[in-house]
């Protein structure tokens, strides 16, 4: 009855009106970003008397911006290659491996995803202010790794769950080497793991804000702390503009998500 | 259950080589940068208690931890009503529909959080599309404070935490039986109590997970509070990288984001324990 949407009579209204209501809630912001930062008023007016392109203009000459950009997109590849690789190896460990402590083990490695952000960011911060890792490259992919490891592993261990190890031994005992047998076998049947796991490292530092915040130097940002530090000045369209495109991006990861969804059904 | 063909993977008969690097990893930026943090609670300015007696005594704490709670409060009440329709509506509307709402759900989630943020900033002001449609349909003749302050605070958060408690509910909904629901009507149960009696409680477990992870995460939360919040309407996380980076007082700032996790992660113990491991969000 009430699992059965045909069943529902009046309550289908009722529901789908609610669900109308949060969807505009949703996307409301969404639409609203993208509508200003075409706008030709300063001050964010909206509806706007006209329409303009001059804030992608005013982004797109500012070389700081464009900079951050940069910036944000290295950090976010190397740490991408790390997450992966380090929650590869431990969810082959955590998944295959047999010793003592592993739940309590896998229990820890997810821990950074729980603990305040905020509080990460104070305490590497002040380790690396004092083994001069403050403001660098590195200081920021190590943060962003830690806490991009564990969605890493999540993705990862899911797909080597469902993995049987007993079809890597039949790729031996029809004349792989071992390595051969992991490198052919498994790597590819838990290809969308991987591919899960390297979209949401990327998104994870590419968004972050926080740690971003305590690690930055005026002479590296990240387009985050940019937005940031612009947002406290004033609530210039040019942000609404950097944000339009951000959308864009988001938009277009998830249908990359969406279709490496489908191709794995298929 | 061995393997006939164990030899062929000796490594994995343990595995501890493959978690080494990750381990380390940890160990050396995630517990010792904690630990050192934590220990300057009881070692700066001197040894001993007084971080915390300070953050006990004083009425300006008093009200940050109050203001923190109390949005981690609303927030999760607030998404928990929203969360439970939309979960519902995604696993018994038509499959088009629900897709277009479960994709709604996630490009929010998925957008750019200071992206999001911006907008409600822009929203919420004094001369925003919010207030002016309000005076427009003459539900108020002035504009009303909405931002720099609790309510701005707890409508950007409600925002941002609606999907992580959509998705464990939806878990939860979709593996019910429809053929229970049936049986209550068979045996005369009317909507309202098929709901009440039935429904609500089997969806119980992901709304209680949801419920767990939306008030840990809105506990130390930092943007949407420091951008929508205002100075004198602080919460905890904001006042902890301000007593670190402009006050440089790391013996009080320690105290503080040690209670932060203390709670934090007695919530996560509870949630390992009540429902198991959180799911990815993917």
């Amino acid at each position: 009855m009430l699992l059965t949407f045909e069943k529902m009579g009046a309550w289908r209204w009722g529901l789908g009106l609610i669900c109308a209501l949060v969807a505009l809630f949703l996307l409301l912001p969404i639409v609203f970003i993208i509508a200003l930062s075409f706008g030709d008023s300063r001050w964010l007016i909206f509806p706007p008397p006209g329409w303009t392109l001059r804030w992608y203009e005013e982004l797109f000459a500012d070389p700081r911006w464009i900079e951050s950009a940069l910036t944000s997109a290295k950090i976010g590849l190397i740490v991408t290659v790390f997450s992966v690789a380090l929650g590869l190896l431990a969810s082959i460990g955590l998944v295959r491996g047999r010793f003592k402590g592993k739940a309590v083990l896998r229990t820890f490695f997810l821990t950074p995803m729980v603990l305040p952000v905020v509080i990460l960011a104070v305490a590497l911060y002040a380790l690396f202010l004092r083994i001069g890792l403050s403001g660098t490259l590195v200081g920021f992919v190590i943060a962003h790794v830690v806490i991009a490891l564990p969605f890493s592993i999540i993705a990862i261990s899911g797909a080597l769950e469902t993995f049987d190890p007993a079809i890597e031994d039949a790729a031996v005992v029809c004349g792989a080497s071992p390595w051969e047998a992991r490198l052919r076998v498994t790597l590819p049947a838990i290809s969308h793991g991987l591919f899960s796991a390297a979209i949401f490292s990327f998104l994870i530092s590419w968004d972050e804000v926080v740690i971003a915040i305590f690690m930055a130097s005026p002479t590296l940002q990240t387009l985050p702390v940019r937005i940031w530090g612009t947002l406290r000045q004033d609530l210039t369209p040019v942000i609404a503009a950097a944000s339009t495109l951000l959308v864009a991006l988001t938009i277009l990861l998830m249908l990359a998500a969406a279709l490496l969804r489908k191709g794995k059904k298929a | 259950m061995s393997s006939t063909f164990a030899l062929a993977r000796p490594r994995m008969r343990k595995g501890t080589g493959m978690i080494l690097p990750a381990l380390v990893l940890l160990l050396a930026f995630f517990v010792v940068p904690v630990a050192l943090l934590l220990s300057r609670s009881v070692t700066e300015p001197e040894l001993g208690l007084q971080n915390y007696r300070e953050l006990l005594a004083s009425g300006t704490y008093a009200k940050i931890f109050f203001n923190t709670f109390l949005v981690a409060g609303l927030v999760t009440l607030i998404t928990a009503l929203l969360a439970f329709p939309v979960a519902w509506a995604l696993v018994i509307m038509p499959r088009l529909l629900a897709g277009l709402l479960f994709a709604i759900v996630l490009l929010s989630m998925w957008t750019n959080l200071l992206a999001r943020t911006y907008a409600w900033m822009v929203l919420l002001q004094q001369t925003g599309l919010i207030n002016r449609t309000l005076m427009q349909f003459g539900l108020t003749s002035e504009p009303i404070p909405l931002v720099n302050n609790l309510t701005g605070v707890t409508i950007g958060m409600v925002y941002i935490m609606l999907p992580f408690m959509v998705l464990p509910i939806y878990g939860v909904i979709r593996k019910i039986d429809p053929a229970i629901l049936q049986a209550a009507a068979l045996c005369g149960a009317t909507r309202l109590q098929a709901l009440g009696r039935v429904l609500l409680p089997l969806a119980v477990p992901g709304i209680a997970s949801g419920a767990l992870m939306v008030f840990v995460m809105s506990l130390g939360y930092f943007v949407t509070p420091a951008l929508l919040g205002g100075t004198s309407n602080m919460m905890l996380a904001e006042m902890i990288a301000q007593q670190v980076q402009s006050l440089v007082n790391w013996g009080l700032g320690g105290a503080a984001a040690f209670i932060l996790l203390v709670v934090t992660l007695s919530l996560y113990a509870l949630q390992l324990r009540l429902i198991g491991e959180p799911k990815g969000t993917a």
